[in-house]
């Protein structure tokens, strides 16, 4: 157990990526779903703060990607500023059959603005995806926020599994490239903000657009 | 978890039996729960329900004695600190500090419903209101929606959903009534998102919806510190910063380490708090520690325990390195 707990450890540069979001878009299950692949119906409401990792590959980098997850009733949100601290990612999550979950995003965006350092990489996701007849938000709904808001997004199916993986792998490949492209030096503090240049979400937006995104044609 | 950390002490020659030490275990515990462990939680377990087993029989005992409502008695249920000793006969006195160390070592499971009313204060605040109360809140707030209620909608199927009392309609329904009573009751707190974690518990161990719904409002009102479930968790706040303290205090390797490495031990401390460890510990073990007369310090040093154990478990080298890569 040890031995493979160090071999985890093996890595080039470590993320912290927060997930944030209405209570019940599914913010667990996305984190369950990429770190263990699992999804589960049965989720219990998450109360503070939970974690999980996994280790994926960006270029030719091991990059270790600490994924925090959190409550999402409204009055959380006054104890969770050591959640956004260090965090160059986030994910903010909408339920794409919940309207209001779609309008509060906007919120849940300021809140990371006032929180965290203006370069970090932020995705929309629109979960619950696979449940088609019952969609309240459409793709141009999406497309138009993240276009508003110099956003990615993307939309996401926990339960099969459509996309997540995706999702995070291109949150952490933007994070890699704004830190790689900075060659900053984030010997002492890995999880520490990326500084300097913006990420140019403009050009990339059309990549990661709803649905088929993907398309990661990195530089 | 309470894990290998106990197994030195209670590696008693009977439990040489189990010695592969990864085998996982599953069962049934007192609350229905589904326990998965190892062997050595299943010894730890075993240990409890022992200990608690041989307390039953001090309370039987006393029961036979001085009556079975020996503990109801007007006075004990104080829980001021100063009693005048004056206003208070002998057997008075001595009946409240047989009760606290009873108490302290832990109540039967049969006697919980009844010990926690009448300790808690929750059995005085029934008192002071018509018989009628719950049922005329509850049907007061039938058909009703508000934030609160939709947020406990919301959360209903998936508080506890591996219980199979709390995932059946019935017992759904129950939990439903309880916190959307209590939301109505206190419209300040209203619903906050792990007091469904305790109303569940509570519902589990106090067997009526209406003990459970009077243990909740003593818990809020009169037990816990104040605000912490209101708008802002303010009380919340104030918990951390104490438990802050004492962990500086009390565990003052645990505090540097957790200092060195940046993280605040409110990210994983709320959870505990708000939803008194009902998330994070076995209900039977819980049970049996979570005394509700002193609910507050408990909680307090039941954290302090838990991240000590945790230390023991990992073994936290003096100066823990904190490389970064």
């Amino acid at each position: 157990m040890a031995a493979g707990y160090r071999a985890e450890e093996e890595y080039d540069y470590l993320f912290k990526v927060v997930l944030i979001g209405d209570s019940g878009v599914g913010k667990s299950n996305l984190l369950s779903r990429f770190a263990r692949d699992e999804f589960s119906l049965e989720t219990r409401s998450t109360i503070g703060v939970e974690f999980a990792t996994k280790t994926v590959q960006v270029d030719d980098k091991l990059v270790k990607a600490q994924i925090w997850d959190t409550a999402g009733q409204e009055r959380y949100r006054a104890i969770t500023s050591a959640y956004y601290r260090g965090a160059v990612g986030a994910l903010v999550v909408y339920d794409v059959t919940r309207r209001i979950t779609f309008d509060n995003a906007e919120r849940w965006l300021r809140e990371l603005r006032d929180h965290t350092d203006a370069n970090i990489v932020v995705m929309l996701v629109g979960n619950k995806a696979d449940l088609r007849h019952l969609r309240a938000v459409t793709h141009e709904d999406a497309a138009a926020f993240a276009e508003r808001h110099g956003t990615f997004s993307m939309e996401t199916s926990a339960l099969d599994a459509t996309n997540v993986d995706r999702a995070f792998a291109e949150v952490l490949r933007q994070i890699y490239h704004v830190v790689s492209r900075n060659a900053l030096d984030i010997g002492d503090d890995p999880a520490a903000p990326p500084r300097g240049k913006t990420i140019d979400v403009g050009a990339a937006k059309d990549e990661v657009s709803p649905v088929n995104a993907g398309g990661c044609c990195s530089a | 978890m309470p894990t290998n950390t106990h197994t030195i002490r209670y590696n008693t020659g009977k439990k040489s039996l189990f010695s592969v030490h990864l085998m996982s275990v599953k069962f049934e515990d007192l609350y229905e729960f589904m326990v998965e462990g190892n062997v050595d939680d299943v010894n730890v377990l075993n240990e409890v329900r022992e200990r608690i087993r041989e307390q039953g029989r001090v309370w039987w005992a006393l029961e036979a004695s001085k009556g079975a409502n020996w503990y109801l008695q007007p006075k004990i249920s104080s829980n001021e600190g100063v009693i005048s000793v004056t206003s208070l006969k002998l057997s008075v006195l001595t009946n409240t500090i047989t009760l606290r160390r009873l108490i302290r070592k832990g109540v039967p499971p049969v006697l919980r419903p009844k010990v926690w009313l009448s300790v808690s204060g929750a059995a005085k605040k029934l008192s002071t209101v018509p018989e009628t109360y719950y049922d005329e809140l509850i049907r007061a707030t039938e058909g009703k929606t508000t934030p609160a209620t939709r947020q406990i909608d919301h959360d209903l199927p998936r508080t506890f959903p591996c219980h199979p009392w709390l995932n059946s309609d019935k017992g759904q329904a129950s939990l439903r009534r309880v916190l959307v009573g209590y939301s109505f009751r206190d419209s300040e707190v209203g619903y906050c998102q792990g007091l469904n974690y305790v109303a569940a518990l509570l519902l589990l161990v106090m067997k009526t919806e209406e003990d459970a719904f009077w243990m909740l409002a003593v818990l809020l009102e009169n037990v816990l510190v104040s605000d912490c479930y209101t708008d802002t968790l303010s009380g919340c706040h104030v918990e951390q910063r104490v438990f802050k303290d004492l962990l500086a205090k009390k565990c003052p390797r645990i505090a540097a380490h957790l200092e060195a490495m940046g993280f605040d031990v409110s990210l994983v401390a709320t959870e505990w708090f708000l939803c008194l460890f009902s998330k994070s510990l076995p209900s039977e073990f819980l049970m049996s520690i979570l005394r509700f007369d002193k609910c507050l310090l408990q909680s307090f040093s039941l954290a302090l325990r838990a991240l000590n154990l945790e230390e023991m478990r990992t073994r936290i080298p003096p100066d823990a390195p904190t490389e970064g890569t």
